[in-house]
């Protein structure tokens, strides 16, 4: 829990997520927008029929889903960075030369890891979820905001220990910073903040979808939205509703594409699940030749 | 009894061998030292007798635990004092004494107890609330040490602690060292370049290029090791040159340098007896622990 007492280290790894909080205003929102009113071309009776409020509140949760999927890249890998410092600072000797086992201080690093990010994404998603309220109807029940936070707590769960394996390689907070640098550029792009996946070829979106950070972003944006995209199939009837509303899942990826299948709603959490259970292993093997040097 | 007892002790890292078969007792209860320079293998051997490092070869006992079987048991009897400080930065001096003091099971409530008897001692009320990286390099040590203290060991482990530390803060450790010893009776087991810190010790161990060529007592290695030193107090003049003319000697503003041989000290008992009539201004010092140091291995400590 020491990376939550520094400040400094909690705004750098909020980056990304303000880099994308300041082109959605700067100009995201827009291309958010013209991508949905595209879609509407497609079907000229909708014309005027969809309310801006509803596409200004589905284009907010794009933005908010971006915002949590980048910092469940960044936040959890800067969590992280304490098992590094402690390495070269050489705090992890004086853990060592206590009678706490082995297992049981890579059990620390994770949980507390884990937690702390946890608890700065859920914070965000809170902050977001109070912010979108006060501006319209989300469309949201009880249960679309609890299948939100529990994807947040998978999406942090899961990345922190994927990250558990990097940080084991780097002996510096220098090497660990540099990759930082490369991690927060990328984050954006793999899980489709800036421009949604299905944009990209099927190679690309494989290789975006590999890392589970993208499928909790899909996940999140299923729970997110859902209910608004019910909401506006709803309120211009079903028979053009419905389709128009499929044509917007797959322009802003509401399925992940991996090897050229599809993982909806049921698949992606399984997969990410699977991630999850490699990474706890390899890790446990990693860590206990780690500190039997 | 042995506080420890190492026997053909081996630590390699790939292609280079840190610590080479050494073997070596440390009575409960005595202030033992490790002296040598940078790379010695001094810090290996801490490492691998507080179970951080594993040991390549041979066999080592911390209160009759043995090395790699009993390491819990080891555990709770050490503590140690590393070379840097190893507390965290971002947390106050309580937060990081409560947070180690968990590592051995204890309650806030037990910490505190313990804490009592190094409130005044070690001024931590004054630093109690800061946080551990705005503190001084002296009142980080102290903090350090208490640290290493807070599980009651009964063994000692100080990697180096007063590198690096402004006088009156070594003089802190220091008198705080020497009322462990002296007071509680516990073993200390200290590693330096200091040649100072031995001189009190019962027992040093030279090390280099992780082998131990000498182990003795600091009077021991002195005596083996380093001869004395005649300062003659007179004008330099021809007489007086002949009169010490079998020695090797030199000459400083007012007195002359005689070197004696080590391991004859009669040779100038006998010398002064014979020339009581004309030197009879003068003081012997015995050799150095740096002296021990360049003749054992050909250089100064920190060449």
């Amino acid at each position: 829990m020491i990376f939550l007492k520094d400040k400094q280290a909690i705004v750098f790894s909020l980056l990304t997520s303000i880099i994308v909080l300041a082109l959605y205003l700067l100009f995201l929102k827009g291309t958010f927008v013209d991508a949905v009113n595209s879609g509407i071309g497609g079907f000229p009776e909708l014309a005027g029929r969809i309310s801006n409020d509803d596409i200004d509140m589905f284009a907010n949760f794009i933005l908010l889903t971006g915002i949590i999927g980048s910092a469940l890249i960044t936040v959890p890998y800067n969590c992280l960075t304490t098992v590094v410092k402690d390495r070269e600072n050489r705090i992890d000797c004086d853990i060592l030369a206590t009678p706490v086992k082995r297992w049981q201080i890579i059990l620390g690093y994770y949980v507390s890891a884990a937690f702390s990010a946890i608890l700065l994404t859920g914070t965000i998603l809170t902050v977001g979820l109070i912010v979108l309220e006060l501006q319209g109807n989300m469309y949201m029940s009880a249960g679309n905001v609890l299948s939100l936070y529990g994807v947040v707590a998978l999406g942090a769960i899961s990345a922190t220990a994927v990250f558990m394996i990097i940080v084991l390689f780097f002996k510096s907070t220098g090497a660990s910073g540099a990759f930082f640098g490369i991690l927060s550029a990328a984050s954006g792009f793999v899980i489709g903040a800036y421009i949604p996946i299905s944009q990209f070829s099927d190679s690309v979106q494989t290789v975006c979808n590999l890392f589970p950070a993208s499928h909790i972003t899909i996940m999140l944006r299923n729970s997110a939205l859902n209910g608004l995209l019910d909401h506006i199939a709803d309120s211009v009837g079903k028979d053009a509703g419905e389709p128009f509303v499929d044509v917007l899942k797959d322009l802003f990826t509401f399925k992940a594409r991996l090897f050229g299948h599809e993982l909806g709603m049921t698949q992606m959490p399984v997969y990410v699940l699977a991630v999850l259970a490699v990474s706890l292993v390899i890790q446990t093997a990693l860590y206990s030749k780690t500190y039997k040097k | 009894m042995n506080a420890i007892t190492v026997r053909n002790l081996t630590k390699d890292y790939k292609n280079h061998r840190a610590v080479n078969d050494i073997s070596f007792d440390v009575q409960e209860g005595e202030f033992f030292a490790f002296l040598g320079e940078n790379g010695a293998g001094k810090s290996t051997t801490i490492n691998i007798l507080c179970t951080i490092l594993e040991k390549t070869g041979g066999e080592a006992k911390i209160f009759g635990n043995e090395l790699g079987k009993d390491d819990d048991e080891i555990r709770q009897s050490i503590g140690i004092v590393f070379q840097n400080s190893v507390l965290d930065g971002k947390l106050t001096v309580k937060e990081n004494l409560f947070t180690r003091g968990a590592y051995y099971g204890l309650g806030r409530k037990e910490i505190m107890k313990r804490l009592d008897s190094f409130m005044d001692r070690f001024e931590l009320g004054e630093i109690w609330g800061r946080n551990y990286e705005k503190l001084s390099g002296g009142q980080r040590r102290r903090v350090d040490i208490i640290r290493a203290l807070l599980n009651k060991p009964r063994l000692l482990f100080l990697d180096e602690p007063t590198t690096g530390l402004d006088p009156m803060s070594r003089k802190i450790v220091w008198d705080y060292i020497d009322y462990l010893r002296k007071e509680k009776h516990m073993t200390i087991f200290l590693t330096t370049h200091y040649m100072e810190e031995v001189r009190d010790a019962d027992h040093v161990i030279i090390l280099d290029k992780g082998r131990i060529i000498a182990n003795d007592t600091p009077a021991g290695l002195k005596n083996r090791y380093t001869g004395a030193k005649l300062l003659w107090y007179a004008g330099r003049n021809p007489d007086n040159d002949r009169l010490i003319r079998d020695f090797v000697y030199d000459y400083e503003a007012d007195h002359y340098i005689v070197m004696l041989p080590k391991k004859e000290d009669f040779a100038l008992t006998e010398f002064l007896y014979r020339n009581n009539d004309r030197i009879r201004d003068y003081e012997v010092i015995k050799g150095s622990m740096d002296d021990v140091f360049l003749n054992l291995t050909g250089r100064k400590l920190g060449e």
